[in-house]
């Protein structure tokens, strides 16, 4: 802010210098206003580096340096099986280790991008001698690109307005809750380079669309590439560009610069794009980027039609020839859409996107998407939390790009109202609005500021009307003198603004920290909370419990848990499981809940068909908590139900609530996962002044305290009761 | 339509027509290009245009940049209020708890214990504040015109600063309500 007006001359050292020759003449250090200002720019892009990486590190801090969650565990799996057989053997890789006895072809069925990078950044510590394990480069892995993200971001700041507010995006970025809730340390997921790959696509692009370049076009195809490579989420990708091209053929911003740009995007982009063997060839055949090849049609139709009009000279005759055409394309299209689509070729939208445009389509049809916590619709106040003031910016910054147009502005515009309203739609897509919104704040901020400042290096006009008080307007004076009428108090006021600006910009960077160290840092593997004087207890159960089955198990055993666990126990367990968090195939998973929301015995008999041999069940009963399988064990008999009609959700429900306590349904009361949770329960007393049996955390004591098993036998449970493991006994002999 | 229907009727033949636009189009436009020349007759010896009532987007005017400023203004608000939950969640407009020594029911506005949940009314005075704000900052760049009236200037300032503070402060006020752990 505010480089002091040093245009001095080059200043000519003075003589005396020459006699202290071997140190350095200060008046060589004194810097011209330009070098002023990238010093400045250097400085404060490498400060922003430093501080998105620093700020992510709360976990590895506190416990240590390890994965989170569920499905970095799956990640973490791949790419030490990259890094130890190489890339052609991950290529070609068939699981047999998970959804027994399906497989699970993974070589097919992942987006590699995430793997590939972290195996690259890996072999090139490597190489320089670090001898680094896989694992620390999979915690820091997101980390990194968070940082790489605030360097794109500036650029792209710099492309939509000025580099003033390239800065600011970069440094809102850097500590933007919503970007950090999936990109901490540990959260070895897609979605932490995805974004840094989504920035980089949309950056290239603006900039070819901009500069109407043929390098650039390519470097934002690759970028795309990379894109799909890494997240399923490239769709809104591929939908948006085209609807930005949409847009400005419409308000009539077209050249040649953007013809250039889009067909060398899409093209090479969709080549590329099906070099990912999980893509394939949707890119011509699924409905979800049908949207994109129909822009691309309209563009060669639209720019052959102003060709003509340019060459033919003659208005009429060219209003003959566009009927015509425009017949003829209108006719080809539809009828080559309706073929396909009547044929099946091109494929309806899938579930998971089509939610997102129907947002009660999940609800009533697809139990498994509507299940997952992070799908739920955003509450305000998951607004709030994830961007504090941003949320004042975004639409200030609107109107700044409302009131200076250009195609960088437009697209900026588009991409943040298109991802609030996903992000409005999905929790967990508050993500891929976050770059926007930044963005689109920035640009209110450095707008604002600049105004701010503008005001107080006026110079005070030398009028005698200039600088009064409280007067009124003089409309019918000379125009001259009422222009440069300042506002009373301008500077102090301005100064005063200014120093509340920096006050809120204080408060958002305090409050980011805040949430990320309280909210999202948490490993969720291991589970921490205040003990009885306040200090912190450390849950480390789930662990325990994968480590046991690691060494007390026979290494073809298969292990039977809800879905939600089964890339832990293949990745640290490395054992077979039933079925996982990939939830490819949903009739599996609802024989699994069938099989927990059973009797014992019919229980036993698809267990036995399922080859099981050990049985995971996760409870929250001892210490509290509520994520257990019991809370989740309505989805089981939902999931279950959708598949088997043999399961129905009312028969394990009391006049529609949910109970574990005495007056609990007798189904819910016998069935398999209550009595795998509540064996041995009714003896424990978990709290002073409650009796035996007393369920935490459902605030409960429960109904049927002496449980007996006859099929299976307890294993294990963990020194905290969270993990129970039970074995399947064999079959009887016969008598 | 007339161009063509006038070529046309002068000359009946396709031959004679070749012959004679040639001519027409060597003495017009004195163009070499090939492609040119056929692409001014060849549609037109054996196809009729067909009569459409093509309005192209000559009477389709496009709203003013402001308008539609506004309507995305709309559905911001609509969005960050929470509207989409609203309709799937389908909550109370405001919820209730019996006051257990009186018997009286009292209304709750916030929706306590959870990040990821809301009333409808919360959730919509929320995002008016969120708006509030963004028009302040709106109001200010509007006061800082050299080209306004003055004392419009100063009350578009005026205004701005204290929809700016006011909508910051409730808005602080609401998640110390709804989070009662916030940044302590």
């Amino acid at each position: 802010m505010g480089a002091k007006a040093g245009s001095s001359p080059p200043v000519v050292p003075p003589p005396a210098s020459s006699a202290t020759s071997f140190f350095p003449s200060i008046n060589g250090l004194k810097l011209k206003t330009k070098q002023q200002e990238l010093l400045i720019r250097v400085s404060i892009l490498a400060l922003v580096y430093v501080l998105a990486f620093a700020i992510r590190l709360f976990s590895v801090l506190r416990y240590e340096s390890m994965i989170h969650e569920f499905d970095p565990y799956f990640n973490y799996r791949t790419t030490l099986f990259l890094t130890e057989k190489g890339f052609y053997e991950f290529w070609n890789w068939f699981d047999f280790e998970s959804w027994y006895p399906l497989g699970r072809i993974i070589g097919g069925t992942l987006y590699p991008g995430l793997m590939v990078t972290a195996a690259l950044i890996y072999w090139t510590l490597r190489f320089l001698r670090f001898a680094v394990h896989i694992r620390e480069v999979c915690v820091l892995t997101a980390p990194f690109f968070a940082s790489n993200t605030t360097i794109v971001a500036y650029f792209f700041g710099k492309e939509i307005w000025d580099s003033g507010a390239g800065l600011v995006a970069a440094a809102l970025i850097a500590i933007c809750p919503g970007y950090i809730s999936r990109s901490v340390a540990g959260s070895y997921d897609n979605e932490g380079v995805a974004i840094f790959a989504l920035l980089l696509t949309f950056y290239l692009f603006v900039k070819a669309v901009n500069t109407g370049s043929l390098a650039w076009a390519l470097a934002s195809a690759f970028g795309y590439f990379y894109m799909v490579s890494a997240w399923g989420g490239y769709v809104f990708i591929i939908n948006l560009v085209p609807l930005y091209v949409l847009v400005l053929l419409v308000t009539g911003r077209y050249s040649m610069r953007l013809y250039i740009a889009y067909n060398c995007m899409y093209v090479l982009g969709m080549l590329l794009a099906m070099q990912i063997r999980f893509v394939g060839f949707q890119h011509v055949q699924s409905g979800e980027h049908m949207a994109a090849m129909g822009v691309f049609f309209l563009l060669q139709v639209f720019y052959f039609l102003d060709w003509v009009k340019f060459t033919l000279n003659d208005p009429k005759l060219f209003y003959s020839f566009l009927r015509i055409a425009l017949t003829c394309a209108i006719s080809v299209g539809s009828l080559a859409l309706g073929v396909g689509m009547a044929t099946g070729y091109i494929s309806p939208w899938t579930g998971r996107f089509y939610s997102l445009l129907d947002p009660t389509y999940a609800k009533d049809h697809i139990p498994i998407i509507a299940s997952v916590s992070e799908h739920q619709p955003t509450a305000w106040s998951s607004f709030m939390f994830d961007f504090h003031i941003l949320l004042f910016l975004f639409p200030a910054g609107l109107y700044f790009c409302f009131k200076r147009l250009s195609d960088a502005t437009i697209f900026i515009v588009m991409y943040g109202l298109t991802s609030m309203y996903f992000a409005g739609v999905m929790v967990r897509l508050i993500l891929v609005a976050a770059p926007a919104v930044c963005l689109i704040s920035s640009i209110a901020v450095s707008a604002t500021l600049k105004n701010l400042t503008m005001l107080i290096r006026a110079k005070n006009n030398a009028t005698p009307m200039g600088s009064s008080k409280g007067t009124a307007s003089l409309k019918a004076s000379a125009k001259a003198s009422s222009f440069d009428q300042p506002l009373p108090y301008q500077r102090n006021v301005a100064i005063a603004l200014l120093l509340g600006a920096f006050y809120l910009l204080s408060r958002y960077a305090i409050h980011c920290t805040w949430v990320t160290s309280e909210a999202y840092s948490s490993p969720s593997i291991v589970l921490a909370a205040r003990g009885a004087h306040g200090g912190r207890v450390i849950f480390d159960d789930y662990r325990e419990a994968y480590f046991w089955l690691r060494k007390n198990t026979p290494a073809d055993a298969k292990i039977m848990s809800w879905w939600d666990y089964g890339y832990q126990i293949t990745a640290m367990g490395n054992r077979t499981v039933i079925v996982d968090n990939n939830t490819w195939n949903n009739t599996h998973i609802a024989t699994v809940g069938r099989a927990m929301s059973s009797y014992e015995d019919e229980a036993y008999d698809i267990m036995k068909s399922l080859d099981v041999d050990y049985v995971l069940v996760v409870f929250g009963g001892v210490t509290g908590y509520s994520s257990d399988d019991i809370n989740k064990f309505l989805w089981m008999v939902r999931i279950g139900g959708g598949v088997f009609s043999v399961i129905k959700e009312p028969e394990y429900l009391v006049n529609g609530e949910y109970r574990v306590d005495k007056g609990a349904a007798p189904k819910m009361l016998n069935c398999l996962m209550y009595k795998l949770c509540y064996y041995r329960f009714g003896e424990v007393t978990t709290e002073y002044g409650k009796p035996p049996g007393y369920d935490r955390a459902r605030g409960v004591e429960i109904g049927n305290k002496d449980v007996k098993l006859e099929y299976l036998e307890e294993a294990f449970t963990t020194s905290n009761w969270i993990i129970r493991i039970y074995k399947v006994k064999p079959p009887k002999n016969r008598w | 339509m007339c161009p063509a229907m006038r070529t046309k009727s002068d000359n009946p033949t396709p031959g004679a027509a070749a012959a004679a636009t040639a001519a027409t189009a060597s003495s017009d436009l004195d163009s070499f290009d090939p492609v040119l020349l056929l692409l001014r007759f060849l549609p037109y010896s054996f196809l009729r245009p067909p009569r459409t009532r093509l309005r192209l987007p000559s009477s389709v005017v496009l709203p003013s940049p402001m308008t539609v400023f506004s309507l995305l203004l709309l559905t911001y608000f609509a969005v960050v209020s929470g509207l989409v939950y609203d309709v799937i969640v389908e909550p109370p407009g405001i919820g209730s708890t019996q006051d257990p020594a009186t018997g009286t029911v009292r209304p709750i506005v916030f929706l306590p214990g959870r990040v990821n949940g809301q009333y409808i009314i919360e959730g919509l005075s929320s995002g008016f504040m969120f708006l509030l704000g963004g028009f302040g900052l709106i109001f200010m760049d509007l006061a800082v015109d050299r080209h306004r009236a003055r004392s419009t200037r100063l009350s578009f300032a005026m205004f701005g600063i204290s929809a700016v503070v006011i909508a910051y402060l409730m808005t602080m006020l609401f998640i110390r309500i709804k989070i009662p752990g916030y940044l302590w």
